[in-house]
């Protein structure tokens, strides 16, 4: 048989799980959150482990806030091996120590690089990308749709750049809510709030003023679609104010 | 005139300036910081990234440089923005994400100080009365006094004056009103007094590509001597546009793109590698090859100088491989203390082992026989791949044939 071992969805969560699998040198054939759909062979395994609250500071004060903030962006991808990733990753921290993230020769290691520079990357697209809307409430709203679970990393720039807004970002993909509200953002499921329909008198008028600058700065003779296609894919564009209608 | 249309003008007229960047703060305030990278928020269809609500004050201007759209003696529709108007856009556009910030740049107005004294009010308005926090790249008036200066570099994130052209001759041929001594001026002041309270991010300039007779060379001597005395942060490179017709104006219809295009890779090389201007340009070679980028051409004209051992040679002589950056050279320093480099394992640190391949060794191996290291075969394997790249070959060529 298979062991699977099975963790609730969140990060400290997995840590947890994955930590006492170390320390007690148990080698899992895979771990996955609770949910997940066995196959024939598949012996799920729910260790119903005590939950350590301060797992995540303890590991930062071991591993540092860079292998930390590795594993942790590996855990937002949608890789679908991401959490054998972490646990190949942390077995190793314990023999490389400090010099772990250099050891490009581990598949673990450069595949963690790999993903987290990804995640790290699409967060970083989208704090740019997001368009908020003003609600009739006054309430910005966005909407975003990302390969990669970034909506909390977004949400930690909103939170510094928007601190005396009230503002609501939808991951569409996943149908969650980033809901901020002049102190800290929740994230929620996306039935859980009912949204104001209808936007602020004044909206449409500013969309439109935005687009019109949108064009104008363009420099007909330099036109280079491909150019903007690499830095601004498609796939984006249905959230993008400015280019939803060139679609 | 209403808004909208105003914003049309004023827009228009500051398209030209090629600055964007956003990076280099980390300012935070109630209402927007500054992120320490810079963020794109967009991208027009000319590709050029666009992060600041680029702006003119006014486009109104005593100045009749030839090259320039606001030139005085063009007949043109001439706007100008008060400052609340300039503050409720920049306001609004940030709240709804579509910007990083302001860049204010303006025509002159009446005189330097006046019009200097209008773009300090507009930002003064911005940080107090709105608690802006977001950037602000401001433009300099060269010749206006020093106290403004003062003011206005206390206010913003970045300053920049504009160069324009490489030399005193040409800056004489096109743009009689500008005086190099002025620009020069601005540019030493805001070096010497630059610190996290005064132009945080630094001071950028800007130079016009191709509309006087200036060589590569020229333009990368005036960019590595400005690096040098003034602490830049960039200098930016802006292929010509023809906006006006002039006598001595060049009539070119397609703006040269690609001589940017590599004018601005050497200048990555110059701040980031370790290159000098007079190893890559000399007096025989005054121009960049169009075909194959700076640093693949520096290296083919000094084949003697490698293979470069990948385990043992020094951190600059990575940088100076085609094909690695320097993100893999740093993870190629670190990593090799503690295994043996494989050329897959290169590969995975991020360095493009097809360019790289003809430059290095691994363990003192080739990825590739030996016989293929001459001059001809990997130039002729180089340009072929940036056509590629550029898709015209590919995609074109073969059309034509059938």
């Amino acid at each position: 048989m298979e062991n699977i071992y099975l963790y609730h969805d969140d990060f400290p969560h997995l840590i947890n799980l994955v930590i006492y699998l170390i320390k007690n040198k148990i080698k899992p054939f895979d771990i996955k959150p609770l949910g997940y759909k066995p196959n024939l062979f598949d012996n799920l395994i729910n260790l119903n482990l005590t939950f350590n609250e301060n797992i995540g500071k303890q590991l930062i004060k071991i591993i540092g806030y860079e292998n930390f903030r590795t594993i942790h962006y590996v855990y937002l991808s949608v890789a679908v091996n991401k959490e054998l990733i972490i646990y190949y990753y942390l077995l190793n921290y314990a023999k490389y120590k400090e010099n772990l993230n250099k050891m490009f020769n581990l598949r673990c290691v450069s595949e963690a690089l790999r993903l987290s520079k990804r995640v790290g990357g699409e967060a970083h697209r989208w704090k740019g990308f997001v368009r908020f809307k003003e609600l009739q409430n006054k309430v910005l709203y966005a909407e975003i749709n990302p390969d990669n679970n970034i909506l909390s990393l977004v949400s930690h720039h909103f939170k510094n750049r928007l601190p005396q807004e009230y503002w609501i970002i939808k991951d569409v993909k996943r149908n969650l809510l980033s809901v901020y509200n002049q102190k800290d953002f929740y994230i929620i499921a996306g039935e859980a709030l009912n949204l104001v329909k209808g936007t602020s008198l004044n909206e449409n008028w500013i969309e439109n003023l935005w687009i019109e600058f949108y064009k104008t700065v363009s420099i007909k003779e330099r036109k280079n679609e491909k150019c903007r296609m690499n830095f601004m894919p498609k796939k984006y564009w249905h959230y993008i104010t400015e280019v939803k209608d060139e679609l | 005139m209403n808004l909208q249309e105003k914003l049309k003008i004023l827009a228009d007229s500051a398209k030209y300036d090629a600055s964007c960047s956003s990076s280099g703060s980390n300012r935070q305030s109630s209402f927007g910081n500054a992120h320490m990278s810079g963020i794109c928020h967009s991208f027009s269809s000319d590709g050029r990234c666009i992060s600041l609500l680029k702006i003119l004050l006014t486009n109104c201007c005593i100045f009749d440089c030839k090259y320039c759209l606001n030139r005085k003696s063009n007949n043109i529709p001439r706007a100008i923005f008060t400052p609340e108007e300039i503050c409720a856009i920049t306001i609004n556009f940030y709240k709804r994400n579509y910007i990083e910030g302001l860049f204010l740049s303006s025509g002159i107005i009446k005189n330097p100080n006046y019009t200097m004294d209008l773009i300090i009010q507009t930002v003064e308005l911005l940080r107090n009365k709105y608690h802006f926090g977001g950037y602000i790249h401001a433009k300099v008036i060269p010749g206006a006094d020093e106290s403004l200066l003062k003011k206005l570099g206390s206010l913003v994130d970045r300053l920049s004056a504009n160069i324009e052209l490489p030399t005193e001759n040409g800056l004489k041929l096109l743009a009689p009103n500008k005086k190099s001594v002025n620009i020069n001026k601005v540019m030493k002041y805001v070096k010497d007094n630059r610190s996290k309270n005064f132009v945080p991010a630094g001071q950028s300039t800007q130079m016009i590509i191709g509309a006087t007779k200036e060589t590569d060379l020229d333009i990368m001597l005036k960019s590595e001597t400005m690096y040098r005395n003034y602490n830049l942060k960039r200098v930016f490179y802006s292929a010509y546009v023809p906006v006006n017709t002039d006598s001595n104006l060049p009539t070119i219809s397609i703006p040269p793109l690609k001589r940017e295009n590599r004018l601005y890779q050497t200048d990555w090389l110059l701040r980031y590698y370790g290159f000098k201007v007079t190893d890559i340009l000399d007096h025989e070679n005054p121009n960049l090859n169009i075909l194959v980028d700076p640093k693949a051409s520096w290296a083919l004209k000094n084949l003697q100088t490698f293979p470069k051992e990948i385990m043992t040679c020094s951190y600059y002589e990575l940088l100076k491989v085609p094909g690695i950056g320097v993100t893999s050279a740093k993870r190629i320093m670190k990593s090799r203390q503690y295994f043996k480099l494989s050329f897959k394992d290169l590969k995975r640190m991020g360095v493009v082992l097809k360019r790289a391949q003809y430059f290095i060794t691994c363990n003192g191996k080739f990825n590739l026989r030996e016989e293929y290291i001459n001059k001809g075969f990997i130039e002729s394997n180089l340009v072929w791949e940036e056509l590629e790249k550029s898709n015209s070959i590919t995609n074109n060529k073969q059309l034509s044939l059938f």
